[in-house]
């Protein structure tokens, strides 16, 4: 087994690190790069299920939106302890995907995707209604949470670096995972599952395995975002952002881990940009979309792939 | 006897008509999956479409009636385009890049209807005015029309299936495309005139459902989660199970809103959804294994 992360990877995360320190960081620039990292990060765990283990999740938003509400329902209360926030997120979106891994996994192909995009339909027509968690409004003006007593994270600087830190320490975790044994076994229920079964494999507990893992992964990030945005409100749970975070990975590179990120960053980015230009920045986003999967349909990162690849070939 | 005059019958009246109109919509939906493997996330915006082309179309003629015929023939051609141009090349790939192409497609005409005509709602009032009596209750006569005229929509539809060359195509390439086109005939016209017609129907629903609902840009995204679980309750695919089970959610829903708030009966929805796909999910009539 290699290293975890070539001199390149850290090289990039030193870049990440540094990047603060750039003169015309405004805060701005900031808070987009802490959202570019954090939906990279998102896109990286769904990535984990479509790229590595065919699964498509249509319910992502669901474990995005639960962990940050797990966030936004302790800083309303006067929970300010990040670490606190962060566990309970895991053990809620934990539960929730037990359940619905448990029934989706059952299932292959489109018939997956039906069902965990009607489960989170489910959690968002829930939170969508209850007044406990101030229904349509969402729960809005929190606090910002403390990594430590009396370190609140209430500077761009401190949010994006918490980003960073999530983000390598989730890459790390997906590296090793996609690396060992059960992420070989993965790729194998993805090439050809009927095989993978007579090999004797539990295919539905390594499915339900990498479920756990991708939703508790995304529900860690979506714990991060109350810091950010100092609300949690249901259109975070809503099929469409579920749908965004397919984007995202289609748009990197199915399988690459690497991809996704990149997708996530380049989505967010690029959806900030042109919104802040035109109105109808939807029209560019779904156009966008629309040409990657005519013309790239392997994203970014495959489309480099493929011309290496290529070139390889030539070469030899 | 108050009760079932003044309460239970008329919801149940309601549930049926909504039934029918949703049958439209889910029938294009399920020809199209069966036909391309794609669930068309933009199914909801063409039926969106379709009420706004008919807001279009009834300001210029001020006729509710022009605008059902144009509206739907405009909308088809708008799906006919959009086929051609994104959906064609798709053929040979998984059905995954359809979905997400889709959900794409459907971000595009969404915005693009705010930019036309506006984010606010709309409403185009109703061709026939005034109620009835029918069996002890008041009924508006525009929703028995809507009634009327879905059924009678969906019965042309199973002639043109069963009785008619074209109709005997379609299903033969939903089938097996492959060999339809060993056969001779020109396989990606056959998709691409199903597909405006599939358009064309999401059309007509909208507009039809237009003066009992609202218009928005978003009223497609409100419709085709429902128009989705109707296809895979009905199975994927088939045709009669669509229509079956789009009555049975119309009724359903409707019967349901008596004893529950409309979260609870969304929520009962899903419920008996992800039951079904759980314990039957080649739905009422659908094929074992399809896409499985």
């Amino acid at each position: 087994m290699s290293k975890l992360l070539a001199w390149r990877g850290w090289l990039v995360f030193a870049v990440l690190a540094a990047l603060p320190l750039l003169p015309w960081m405004s805060k701005y620039y900031m808070l987009l790069a802490f959202d570019a990292l954090l939906f990279g990060a998102v896109a990286m765990s769904l990535d984990l299920l479509i790229g590595y283990t065919g699964l498509v999740s249509f319910g992502h938003a669901a474990f995005f939106g639960l962990g940050a509400y797990a966030t936004a329902v302790l800083l309303e209360r006067g929970v300010l302890s990040l670490w606190l926030c962060l566990g309970l997120a895991a053990v809620v979106v934990g539960l929730y995907a037990l359940a619905v891994s448990y029934f989706a996994t059952s299932r292959r192909g489109i018939y997956f995707a039906l069902l965990t995009l009607i489960f989170a339909e489910v959690v968002y027509t829930v939170f969508r209604y209850t007044q406990t968690f101030g229904g349509s409004d969402g729960i809005q003006g929190l606090p910002p949470p403390e990594a430590l007593p009396g370190v609140a994270l209430d500077t761009p600087a401190r949010l994006y670096y918490l980003v960073v830190a999530y983000l390598l320490l989730a890459y790390l975790a997906c590296r090793v995972i996609v690396r060992s044994h059960f992420g070989r076994v993965l790729v194998a229920i993805r090439e050809n599952e009927d095989r993978a079964r007579f090999l004797g494999y539990n295919v539905q507990r390594y499915k339900m395995g990498v479920c756990l893992i991708s939703a508790i992964l995304t529900g860690l990030a979506g714990a991060l975002y109350p810091g950010r945005a100092a609300y949690a409100t249901p259109d975070l749970l809503h099929w469409s952002v579920s749908g965004e975070f397919l984007i995202m990975v289609m748009i990197g590179g199915l399988g690459t881990l690497v991809g996704p990120i990149l997708g996530g960053a380049f989505f967010t980015i690029l959806q900030e940009k042109v919104s802040s230009y035109v109105q109808w920045y939807n029209i560019v986003v779904g156009l966008v979309l629309v040409l990657i999967v005519l013309f790239v349909p392997r994203g970014l990162l495959g489309l480099r792939q493929a011309l290496r690849g290529r070139a390889g070939r030539e070469a030899a | 006897m108050e009760y079932l005059s003044g309460v239970l019958l008329p919801q149940l009246l309601h549930g049926v008509v909504f039934g029918a109109a949703l049958g439209l919509l889910a029938l294009g939906l399920t020809v199209i999956f069966g036909l391309l493997g794609v669930m068309n996330f933009a199914h909801g915006e063409l039926y969106m479409f379709g009420a706004y082309a008919g807001i279009t179309v009834i300001g210029l003629t001020s006729s509710f009636w022009v605008a059902l015929v144009a509206a739907p023939l405009l909308v088809a051609v708008v799906g006919a385009l959009t086929e051609v141009a994104t959906l064609r090349p798709l053929y040979r790939r998984e059905p995954l890049y359809g979905l997400i192409m889709t959900f794409g497609l459907a971000m595009v005409f969404r915005e693009g209807a705010r930019q036309i005509w506006g984010g606010g709602m709309r409403r185009i009032l109703p061709p026939i005015e005034g109620s009835i009596p029918l069996l002890g209750m008041i009924y508006p006569k525009y929703r028995l029309f809507l009634l009327a005229m879905s059924s009678a929509l969906l019965l042309a539809i199973w002639l043109f299936f069963t009785r008619t060359r074209a109709g005997i195509i379609v299903r033969a390439a939903v089938q097996d495309a492959e060999m339809l086109d060993g056969l001779g005939v020109n396989v990606p016209r056959v998709f691409t005139l199903t597909f405006a017609g599939s358009a064309a129907l999401a059309a007509l629903a909208g507009l039809l459902l237009a003066p009992v609902f609202t218009v928005y840009p978003q009223m497609g995204v409100e419709v085709i989660l429902l128009a989705f679980i109707v296809v895979i309750l009905g199975g994927m695919g088939s045709l009669g199970g669509s229509v079956v089970a789009a009555f049975v959610i119309g009724i359903a829903q409707s019967l349901l809103t008596l004893w529950m708030n409309p979260q609870r009966v969304a929520i009962a929805i899903f419920g008996i959804m992800i039951v079904v796909l759980i314990v039957r999910p080649r739905g009422f009539f659908g094929r074992e294994g399809v896409l499985e």
